[in-house]
């Protein structure tokens, strides 16, 4: 395991009878990394989170996480960890700072320290006003933001996020995402996150595409991209000639009242199109291609249609 | 060690918070209590006082206070004998942890997991306990209303007797809920548990008027051992008096005590009130070692399954 990889994991399986949820993966992920889990629902990411965490048994392979052995050191690994679950956890009789301090104290958390990283917390999240609601009166919005607070409240140095954002509203989406940002960049903070939201896995340093418990691509979004998903040329402003030019030179394109489509191989044939009908067109794009289209030609399967 | 002790406390802390802050499990832990008293008021009370006049002779009559607080005393006994375990079934957070899927929270911190399962069976007899002394205060409320024969050494026992209930009742839940992670076996339990510990309690109605097999089976049971102890601490001032200020004849005050369970008879033999406590505290025992050995096994088999993968890595 070399220094910068904070969690290493080694043909990992786990099987559930005769269901392969996880079925011998390895990867790695790097300190400070972005690091995004794709998958559909079931293809194994969550039970790979579980495993991790120390929460479900693995029937072999091995996980390290900062050179510490699951197997063997999970207390001293478990402070390290702060997981968002895919549905809250937390207490809903309870007020946001009596789930804060409880859990706080779960991890040995000096009073002065809980106090300092609440309000850390509260401000950058902005639940200083709900801080003795329970949680049952919370919006979904607000209880995730508590969520994350909660997983965030014992200074670890890996974030787990297990779906984190679905059904957030965009405001706070953007809210959560800047607190992450910021502490990436303060504390070095990995963040390991499963996701069906396109954009943000894109925002990744590194990306695991899970499919059936397998790992069917394990590299950065770009890379993805170029390997696997077309790019597309954008015609905003063009000649009324263009249309039917480019249906006789059996060029594939869609057309809506204000633009021209054309998915491209890559940037060179967008660049040999655009030369070809320069005096044609007078405004265009070339766009990457779309993670949606990196995952959907890698396994075969859209993941807008079935995560809806 | 202080520092899991910390985390021990602070656990309690929210275990017994959460209790008493969801209003609905409350409400449901005292419902078997309320049914008794409902069914005392509306026609309990009325059976078993003309149970007493009809057990005694011709031309003896006893005060409307005397069995107004047999009465009493016997609904008393019942309610808290049946508290200490539907309090402590219905109090599980365990099992509402397991269902609602808060214990996953709970496993992913840094707290050990003999630790978690020991704050949940503390909490559970703490909230236990402390309901049923409330209902012991307000039986000794109510007989001080209607007549109050109860001697210091009869509350003190009484007490007593509600604490090895109330870590009876703790230990059985505590250990059930080891098996139960569904909402659907949570509810399955609670209704059998409210429904049929009263009578395999002997709490509903004496265990005297069961048949002969059903009753020595009901006399096995350490959960009619502990019934019997709340009878007889609730009712040996009451029948002390009816002999000596009623004047009712000692053979007919024992067929009384005798028809309201003050005794237990087992094999025409009664059973002594050290042996009464002998076999409750033995169960907990018992119970006890259950619990440390299933939740034992339980982490053996996570841990089984971690060696087994080790093993498989080899080849």
């Amino acid at each position: 395991m070399t220094n910068n990889n904070v969690i290493e994991i080694q043909h990992l399986k786990k099987y559930f009878k005769e269901i392969k949820a996880v079925d011998d993966i390895s990867f790695t992920v790097k300190k400070g990394e972005l690091f995004a889990f794709l998958g559909l629902n079931g293809a194994g990411k969550s039970t790979t989170i579980n495993i991790l965490c120390g929460e479900l048994a693995k029937d072999s392979g091995k996980i390290y996480v900062d050179g510490m052995d699951v197997d063997k050191d999970i207390s001293r690994i478990k402070p390290q960890l702060g997981v968002v679950f895919q549905n809250s956890m937390l207490d809903s009789k309870l007020s946001v700072f009596q789930n804060l301090k409880i859990k706080a104290q779960l991890y040995d958390l000096s009073k002065e320290k809980f106090k300092e990283n609440l309000d850390l917390l509260a401000n950058k999240l902005e639940f200083q006003d709900i801080l003795n609601r329970p949680l049952y009166k919370l919006s979904g919005g607000q209880r995730r933001r508590i969520d994350l607070a909660r997983a965030l409240i014992h200074n670890p140095q890996i974030l787990i996020l297990d779906e984190p954002t679905t059904g957030l509203d965009p405001k706070t989406r953007i809210l959560v995402w800047k607190l992450l940002a910021d502490l990436r960049k303060t504390t070095d903070l990995t963040i390991i996150l499963t996701t069906h939201y396109m954009e943000e896995a894109n925002e990744a340093d590194t990306i695991v595409i899970i499919d059936s418990g397998k790992i069917v691509a394990n590299d950065t979004p770009n890379n993805l991209k170029n390997k696997y998903a077309n790019d597309f040329l954008k015609i905003y402003k063009f000649d009324k000639t263009l249309p039917s030019l480019l249906k006789k030179d059996k060029i594939d394109y869609t057309q809506n009242d204000k633009m021209i489509e054309i998915e491209v191989a890559d940037m060179n044939k967008a660049k040999n199109l655009i030369v070809k009908y320069e005096k044609l067109i007078y405004d265009f794009e070339v766009l990457k291609g779309k993670m949606d289209n990196v995952f959907l030609n890698i396994t075969g399967k859209d993941l807008k249609e079935v995560t809806l | 060690m202080k520092s899991e002790l910390k985390k021990l406390s602070a656990l309690i802390n929210r275990n017994v918070k959460l209790y008493f802050k969801d209003k609905m499990t409350f409400f449901v832990s005292l419902l078997t209590p309320l049914i008794l008293v409902v069914l005392f008021l509306t026609f309990l009370k009325g059976v078993y006082a003309n149970t007493i006049t009809s057990l005694l002779p011709k031309g003896i009559e006893i005060s409307k206070s005397s069995i107004e607080a047999f009465c009493g005393g016997w609904l008393f006994s019942s309610i808290v004998a049946v508290s200490c375990v539907t309090v402590a079934f219905c109090s599980n957070i365990m099992v509402i942890d397991k269902i609602n899927k808060s214990i996953q929270d709970l496993n992913i911190t840094p707290v050990k997991k003999s630790t978690l399962l020991i704050s949940y069976f503390i909490s559970n007899f703490f909230t236990t306990f402390l309901i049923c002394v409330i209902v012991l205060v307000i039986s000794f409320v109510y007989l001080a209303c209607v007549g109050f024969f109860l001697t210091f050494s009869d509350v003190l026992m009484l007490l007593i007797s509600t604490l090895c209930m109330s870590l009876f009742g703790s230990l059985m839940s505590s250990l059930v809920g080891l098996f139960i992670s569904s909402q659907g076996a949570q509810t399955a339990v609670s209704t059998l548990v409210s429904s049929m510990y009263g009578f395999i309690s002997g709490a509903y109605m004496p265990i005297s008027q069961f048949g002969v097999g059903i009753k020595d089976f009901l006399s096995f049971l350490p959960s009619t051992h502990g019934t019997i102890l709340f009878r007889q601490y609730y009712m040996n001032g009451v029948i002390n008096h009816l002999q000596t200020v009623d004047k009712v004849p000692s053979d007919v005050a024992e067929k009384i005590r005798l028809a309201f369970d003050g005794k237990l008879i087992l094999f025409n033999t009664e059973i002594p009130t050290w042996a009464l406590f002998t076999v409750l505290i033995g169960s907990c025992v018992l119970i006890l070692g259950l619990y440390i050995l299933f939740s034992h096994l339980s982490k053996r088999k996570h841990i089984k399954e971690s060696i087994k993968s080790k093993n498989s890595n080899s080849f």
